[in-house]
């Protein structure tokens, strides 16, 4: 009874995962072992079939498509945001809440509206290939739309805000005073940087990895709109799948699939920052 | 003549419009054991700072050895810095932590370093711990490990800065000997911040006392404690009762004050004073004695109260006055008990050693009349 009444504050909550986290995760792990009929409504038949199918080479193909683009985009805006996040947490306080602003800014527009801007930006006829005939630069658009590196660029710069935030908020929680025993001790600005700063920023790099990682395993509508389905990625295939191959089975079974390859990441993610925790908390 | 380690010369510094530094310099000589000491805000642990070259200097000059260390950067002294909070890299572990300097410098091999760190490791006392994590050691232990880090790199001059602030009572005594012993064994020189008077007092082979980031004497423990050079010495080394007094007769070796009506006779030291003005009359708690019966060359007073506590005996008294208004509180502390045993009301005339006490000039707005 006890007990009770202390986690009673707790309900809510749970009740709130388990309509919004829960159900939906059985219900696509329980569709993923039925079967279907011509017309795409799902039978309740036991079968293994759709895991056999996405073990498919075509089907394993379309999973390394899409863990290239969620590692490489993870890369990318780890690449980028680091120096910028770093930059920003430099600046005096007036400064770092505009450049916070400004990171934060693009939520503010939708995402699709933003993700055409880059079409608009790329295409054939777009405003760089337009630039650059007219400066007599290049006699032919330049090809830049539709290829794997539209789709990384797109995705790179959707989620790079969480790479930055995340980053920034370990580098903020520096201890100074560890930067200045650093330079005390005899040591350049550079071997600072990498033999404290970078060590200790980790927490921060692995939590913004996994931050971009999992949602561009997803992010269908990019692809599609700057990889002109060239290259397909889950995220497409599961779209597909349920809206137009009307087989809802299967597209539960890749579903199943990406999320074993989220658990695996954020299990890489909790493991290490589990051994940097103990010895940040000082 | 020996040149000096370290000169600081007309060093200002400016936060903004604050002048957190006002013109400082002195030497430091080699193999002393120096103290920065002042109250919180003063400037000493920026002075330190701009000798580590974590904060850069507005105008003067920092000398070491002869040569101007002001535009190095603080990888390129050779002095080090035990932080406040010892600042020991948690991601590292004592070995590397120890390491970190001959490393980033390049300057030993890994042979060799393993015999170094063995020799600092054992002259901290932390022999065996190569292994731990900085989370898992205590305060003291942190301290010792962010010592052997420092000296390790054999700077000329190691920076401490309030190194013992953040340890308990017993702690804190243990270490202040450990650590004049490690100066000793060494021969380092040790510039040392503190704002705790009794650690000045008892480590330093000479004290630097700063307020508002000016120099206000520098000299001796013994010095310092027993001839303050102006009111705020006086008022902040030691435990004194300050009197406003009246110069009546001023001479080379002896003055005569006036507290109100009761005269006395004092020796005097360094401040030359003139008939008429006045003066303070500053005199170690612990330096006065009391007696029931008059004696010459004391002040009448009444007791007011008597607290025993432990080793000591405090008296509470106030000054007689023709007139009740404005009696000063004069606080006398006794280790043992005289013969005169007071009580609240009694009337109890006040003498002092001759070299417990004394005269300094007024400062102008100066607030620390302590009245009944």
């Amino acid at each position: 009874m006890k007990a009770l009444r202390q986690n009673a504050l707790a309900i809510p909550i749970l009740i709130w995962f388990g309509l919004l986290v829960g159900i939906p995760l059985v219900y696509v792990v329980v569709v993923s072992f039925l079967s279907r009929d011509d017309l795409g409504n799902i039978v309740w038949q036991f079968t293994l079939d759709n895991y056999r199918r996405i073990l498919d080479p075509v089907y394993l193909r379309v999973f390394v498509n899409s863990f290239m683009l969620a590692f490489l985009t993870g890369l990318v805006t780890l690449l980028i945001g680091y120096p910028v996040a770093y930059i920003t947490s430099k600046l005096d306080p007036k400064r770092r809440s505009l450049a916070i602003g400004l990171i934060i800014l693009p939520f503010w527009i939708s995402s699709l509206l933003r993700t055409y801007g880059w079409v608009i930006l790329l295409g054939n006829w777009g405003i760089i290939n337009n630039v650059l005939m007219a400066l007599g630069l290049v006699d032919q658009p330049l090809q830049m739309m539709y290829r794997f590196g539209t789709t990384l660029v797109g995705t790179a710069y959707m989620l790079i805000p969480f790479m930055i935030i995340a980053v920034y908020n370990s580098v903020d929680k520096l201890d100074k005073s560890l930067l200045e025993a650093s330079y005390d001790l005899g040591a350049s600005k550079r071997q600072t940087f990498l033999r404290v700063v970078l060590p200790l920023t980790i927490p921060g790099i692995a939590g913004g990895f996994t931050l971009v990682f999992i949602p561009a395993l997803g992010l269908y509508f990019i692809s599609d709109l700057l990889g002109g389905g060239q290259t397909v990625f889950l995220g497409n295939l599961i779209h597909t799948l349920v809206n137009r191959g009307r087989n809802r089975p299967l597209a539960a079974a890749f579903s199943v699939g990406m999320i074993v390859m989220v658990i695996l990441v954020v299990s890489i993610y909790s493991r290490l920052t589990k051994n940097q925790k103990e010895g940040l908390l000082l | 003549m020996k040149k000096p380690l370290l000169s600081l010369v007309n060093l200002n510094k400016y936060f903004g419009d604050f002048h957190v530094l006002r013109d400082i310099s002195f030497d430091i000589e080699k193999g002393e054991f120096l103290t920065l000491l002042g109250p919180s805000g003063c400037g000493k642990t920026t002075l330190l700072r701009c000798i580590s070259g974590l904060e850069s200097i507005d105008s003067g000059d920092i000398l070491l050895n002869g040569e101007s260390i002001k535009d190095l950067a603080p990888n390129r002294r050779n002095v080090n810095t035990v932080f406040q909070n010892y600042a020991l890299f948690p991601h590292l572990n004592v070995y590397d932590n120890i390491c970190y300097g001959p490393r980033v410098k390049r300057t030993l091999t890994e042979e060799q370093l393993k015999e170094k760190v063995r020799e600092a490791l054992d002259l901290v006392q932390m022999s065996g711990y190569e292994n731990r994590m900085p989370h898992q050691l205590s305060g003291g232990q942190r301290q010792r490990i962010a010592i052997a880090r420092a000296l390790i790199n054999q700077p000329d001059i190691l920076l401490l800065d309030e190194p013992l602030g953040a340890l308990d009572l017993r702690l804190r005594k243990h270490m202040q000997a450990e650590l004049l012993q490690l100066q000793k064994v060494t021969g380092t020189t040790f510039v040392y911040v503190t704002h705790d008077q009794d650690e000045a007092l008892n480590m330093s082979d000479r004290i630097v006392v700063i307020n508002q980031g000016e120099v206000q004497q520098l000299g001796t423990p013994l010095d310092i404690y027993n001839n303050p050079k102006n009111l705020f010495v006086a008022e902040f080394i030691g435990d004194r009762n300050i009197l406003e007094v009246d110069v009546l007769e001023w001479a080379e070796g002896s003055a005569k004050v006036g507290l109100g009506s009761q005269v006395v006779q004092i020796g005097n030291g360094r401040h030359q004073l003139y008939a008429g003005e006045r003066a303070v009359l500053a005199v170690h708690k612990d330096k006065m004695r009391i007696s029931c019966t008059p004696v010459p060359n004391a002040l009448v007073t009444e007791a007011l109260s008597i607290h025993y506590a432990g080793s000591q005996i405090r008296i509470e008294l106030a000054v007689v006055h023709e007139t009740e208004a404005g009696r000063e509180r004069i606080t006398v502390i006794l280790y043992q008990q005289g013969d005169c045993e007071c009580r609240p009301g009694d009337t109890v005339w006040v003498s002092w050693d001759a070299d417990g006490a004394v005269l300094l000039p007024l400062e102008p707005g100066w607030q620390g009349r302590v009245l009944v």
